[in-house]
């Protein structure tokens, strides 16, 4: 293995990716990619094997002056997407061009690329539609949500996941897909944990639907495993909490207060335009009345990938941005 | 509230921990909480010992670990006939084994019943939730007579309908032996006078208008059979085969259908 581009440097998942790269002695050089003009603090910037470099992935000239001047000046060969927008209440067409047209833009790049080899796309257990005629557990092959009703964000996760899908087999890349399950951690867009933020949750009445949640330390484990094993394919990766969402509510110290199913929308509507929260329960609507929990089969079977590594639903709160945090720090209360 | 918590507290003293794939949270994957189970079932013994007074023959046949699959008839206003299955199977094994249901794929969308359903183990009835129960050698437990079965009303009591072959492709899949069972009983303990097909009400196939607001004190016998090891007459790649299925969906159906027989013969009277 040598050299490795990583995109979304700067979010604590890239952060701890880069960290975890750095460690590996038999790994060349780490091209870490961000939208920050300077690194974080929390990245290694001494490591002569670090090279930080600021790109706007949503300029496709961009994306080609890094893949063919200093991707291609350090030889990389390995090429990690974690760059996605994690605001949910932001949409419009930038916000799509750097969920989609940078992915696009990326694994073309890369296709036409003289050293690099293994592209490797971190999507999201969002794109999957949620619907309790299916089972509980989702496998690989599990519908997608194509629903023209779904937000953006999730319609955006949809398309650069099949994108990436689609050029499987016909790339001379080796192309891996991780779909991930939600990393309950800050700043990393999870809805869940917006929604823990408030002192009283709502959940709908009747219903206590079960979750699983990722650790920041097994999703970085993940892509290093499938970095490792250069495997092709789409691999779901499920986290090692498993849990009703009820339960969620009473580990983050939060007050569940369930209501009828109707109510909520337009409940967390008015709270969001209140306090401009970024949780939004049309995107959760589904996942918060049924069950829907990723199977990691294939991940255990060709990447040897099995969650170790629970969340921390005790630490403490913490709004430093730095990647060196706990697994789970509790939100600031809203 | 504090008094009544104690009580249901009490209520799962005294028996034995009910073994199950916790996911770490005290959850299996998908929501199976044993102390729900063994509330329900000091709750639900009342009913099992003094009101349908359950008598229950040849539980030998279930295996006490590993998957198996067990299949039984399917009939009644309400499915009487699961819950009785699994309380008999828990309080009848050693150490307690808890047989999963296998529910239709609307009972998740009820609220209440679906979340009440999912703790004591009932799992929605998709290919995936069945192979990830054989998988960790889990005791599904399926009627694969399906809706039809406690659609098909008083007078076809006993009369087994078209006979499902899913349980028979994943049981030669992963080589799980199948147990034949029989309820009889259930099936005239709340029968179903009339149904109304338009009622589709959170998913609900139909509404069930039955004889009596309650269920009728019939006397419930549950007959299990010889485990029938399909996976020893056929090979894995069979699992695809529709002639190979069929056959051993009939087989499965006869061994449920003597069992019935024999039940019904042996009894005494629907309420003796």
């Amino acid at each position: 293995m040598s050299g490795v581009l990583v995109t979304g440097a700067t979010t604590p998942l890239g952060c701890r990716l880069v960290q975890a790269l750095l460690q590996n002695p038999e790994l060349g050089t780490v091209l870490a990619v961000g939208a920050e003009t300077e690194p974080p603090a929390s990245l290694d910037s001494r490591s002569p094997r670090l090279v930080y470099e600021r790109v706007d992935l949503t300029r496709p000239r961009e994306i080609h002056q890094l893949l063919f001047g200093p991707a291609k000046k350090l030889c990389l060969t390995h090429l990690i997407h974690t760059a996605l927008h994690r605001s949910a209440t932001d949409a419009g067409p930038r916000v799509h061009a750097l969920n989609v047209e940078s992915t696009r833009a990326l694994l073309d790049a890369a296709e036409r690329h003289p050293s690099l080899r293994h592209f490797v796309f971190r999507s999201h257990g969002d794109v999957y539609r949620i619907d309790p005629r299916h089972a509980v557990l989702l496998d690989e092959q599990d519908p997608l949500d194509l629903s023209a009703q779904a937000p953006q964000r999730v319609r955006d996760r949809v398309e650069a996941d099949v994108s990436v899908c689609t050029r499987m087999g016909l790339s001379a890349l080796s192309i891996t897909v991780l779909r991930c399950s939600e990393i309950l951690a800050p700043e990393m867009g999870s809805q869940l944990y917006d929604y823990l933020a408030s002192r009283v949750c709502l959940r709908p009445l009747g219903f206590d639907p079960m979750l699983n949640l990722l650790s920041l330390e097994d999703a970085v484990r993940a892509l290093v495993l499938a970095l490792k094993v250069e495997a092709d394919g789409i691999f779901n990766v499920p986290g090692a909490d498993t849990l009703p969402l009820r339960k969620a509510i009473a580990l983050a110290g939060r007050t569940g207060l369930a209501l009828p199913g109707p109510l909520l929308a337009p409940l967390y509507a008015v709270r969001a335009s209140a306090l401009g929260m970024e949780f939004r329960y049309d995107m959760n609507h589904r996942r918060f009345h049924f069950s829907a929990i990723l199977d990691g089969r294939r991940a255990r079977e060709i990447l040897k990938y099995v969650p170790e590594h629970r969340l921390d639903w005790l630490a403490q709160p913490s709004s430093k941005r730095t990647c060196s945090t706990a697994d789970w720090s509790l939100p600031p209360r809203a | 509230m504090k008094a009544l918590l104690v009580h249901v507290l009490q209520l799962t003293g005294g028996m034995q921990p009910i073994p199950f794939a916790d996911r770490g949270h005290g959850y299996d994957m998908f929501g199976f909480d044993p102390r729900v189970l063994a509330i329900a079932a000091r709750l639900g013994s009342l009913l099992y010992e003094r009101y349908f007074r359950v008598r229950s023959s040849g539980i030998e046949h279930v295996p006490r670990r590993g998957a198996a699959i067990l299949a039984a008839n399917h009939g009644g206003t309400l499915p009487l006939d699961a819950a009785l299955i699994v309380l008999d199977v828990l309080r009848r094994t050693d150490p307690p084994r808890a047989a999963r249901p296998i529910g239709d794929v609307f009972i998740p969308l009820l609220p209440w019943v679906g979340a009440l359903f999912t703790r004591i183990g009932m799992v929605g009835g998709a290919r995936n939730n069945f192979r990830h129960l054989l998988e960790n050698g889990e005791l599904p437990l399926v009627f694969p007579e399906g809706v039809p079965g406690i659609r098909k009303g008083f007078r076809r009591r006993y009369r087994l309908e078209a006979w499902r072959v899913g349980h028979v492709e994943l049981a030669i899949r992963h080589r799980a032996p199948i147990v034949p069972a029989a309820v009889i009983g259930a099936e005239e303990a709340w029968p179903m006078i009339a149904r109304i097909d338009a009622f589709h009400w959170f998913g609900a196939p139909y509404l069930p208008i039955p004889l009596s607001p309650l269920p009728l004190p019939v006397r419930c016998h549950i007959h299990y059979g010889e485990p029938i090891a399909l996976h020893e007459q056929f090979a894995p790649s069979d699992a695809d085969d529709p002639e190979a299925l069929s056959a051993g969906a009939e087989r499965v159906k006869d061994a449920v259908a003597a069992l019935i027989e024999q039940g019904r013969r042996e009894r005494r009277g629907l309420f003796r």
